[in-house]
Formats: structure tokens, sequence, C-alpha cells
């Protein structure tokens, strides 16, 4: 019943938003009978990156590709491990030092599931899913980076390395 | 066709615009965006390309109708 109600609640949230991230909020809905451990991660803006101090950043998305895939995500770590709860919502727009980018969590009888899994979803989410981030520099600069470079090693877009594979 | 671009090649090309194009397969696809621009050759090589918002391989066969989005790498997180 609690599985069919967290269903229910996935149906009508945003995997993705031009909302900041109410980590809490999410988190207060994230607590279930049938789950001993409930992981929540949350990709934060920090203030510096490749040496340069960072002031924001700024996502963009296809909107409608990136919530499916989130979707089919989620659906594959349901199918792979035994969760009560699995969530993942990416913001775009800007989004300053501090702030969520993104959140995934996951909550299921033990924590074992509840880490892999959410390590899982966060992986293709960075590697996969249609968002991009730019980077704002104090300096005034900007760069579209960061992204998936995995094509160096597997040689194809289309392949990529998740490190929930090699841990 | 209608092309699509996002993130960094916008840098490159306008956000969307019409191509007309011989290119019968993405690949080709590929290599004829980079003769447009040859600035954005390196970014293109790494492009994943999409029709109708479904990923598509290289060998995707094109008929010139589609609407065809440009997919950088993703940077998400």
């Amino acid at each position: 019943m609690f599985w069919l109600f967290h269903l229910a609640a996935e149906g009508n949230m945003d995997f993705i938003t031009r909302k900041q991230i109410d980590l809490v909020a999410l988190l207060q809905k994230s607590h279930c009978p049938t789950a001993g451990a409930v992981v929540l991660f949350s990709g934060e803006v920090r203030n510096h990156n490749i040496g340069k101090a960072v002031k924001y950043l700024e996502y963009e998305a296809h909107v409608g590709m990136a919530t499916k895939m989130i979707a089919e995500i989620l659906l594959a770590a349901r199918n792979r491990w035994s969760l009560s709860i699995a969530h993942a919502q990416h913001r775009i727009g800007k989004v300053k030092v501090t702030e969520s980018a993104v959140v995934v969590i996951t909550a299921s009888v033990h924590r074992g599931e509840a880490y892999a899994s959410n390590r899982y979803i966060i992986d293709r989410i960075k590697h996969e899913v249609p968002i991009w981030k730019c980077e704002h520099f104090a300096d005034g600069s900007k760069e579209w980076g960061g992204n998936c470079n995995c094509h160096t090693e597997t040689g194809d877009p289309n392949k990529h390395l998740y490190e929930f594979e090699v841990l | 066709m209608r092309i699509q671009v996002f993130a960094i090649l916008k840098d490159f090309f306008k956000k969307e615009f019409e191509f007309k194009t011989s290119a019968h397969t993405i690949a080709d696809l590929r290599v004829q965006l980079a003769l447009i621009n040859p600035e954005a050759a390196a970014v293109l090589k790494l492009c994943r390309f999409a029709v109708q918002d479904e990923m598509v391989t290289d060998h995707y066969p094109l008929t010139g109708n589609e609407h065809v989005l440009v997919i950088p790498p993703s940077s998400g997180g």
C-alpha cells in the first residue's frame, strides 16, 4: 500500500524543475514504514572549479526527454533493487553556490540497497540524461563543461562507464 | 529537416534551423553539420542524436523530414 502511495506521489513529481529544490520537504516525504534506510544525495554548486572561483551555474535540459529518461532510470533501479522509494529531481536555470542542483532519494529495508541504487541513479542521470551545465565564474567568464567524457575510453558517445559498476 | 541544438552547440549554430541535406544517415548528418561550421567538428563527434525525442544510433536512416536533436555530452549533476 505504501509502495503504491509512493508511486502515485512520484507521478505528481516534476523530475525537472525551475524551482529551488526543497531538500527538507522531499526528505519529509521519504519516510516509509517498510524502509530501514533512507539515502538522500544532493549534488550542490560549489564555489570553485578548475582553480577558478564559481559565481553560479546555469543548467539547461531537454525537459521532455530528460523527464522520460529519469522515469526510466528510476524504474530500472526499482527492477534491480527492492526499493520502497526512488525519487530524483534535477533543477534547471540559474543555481547559486550551496544550492542543490540535483537530488536523489532512495529507501530500502537495509542500507546496502539504498546506497547502491542511489549511486546507480545519480551516475546514470549524470552520464545519460540531456542536461547541461554552464559554469559562470567570478571573473565574468563562462564555460560549458564538466561533461561526460566516457567516449575517450569507450569510443562511443552512447556507451558510458559508471562509478557504480567499479565500486 | 529541422535541426535543434543545445548547450555549447548554440555557440556554433542557431538554436533551431531548417537544413536541406542529402544525408542518408545520422553519421552523414554529423559530417555535414561539421562542414557548415568546422569549429564545431570536435564537439559534434561526441554528440548523441535524437529523432522525435528518441535517441538514435549513427546508422539511423533519414528521410529528410525529421526533427533531429543534436545532444552534446551530458553534464548534469
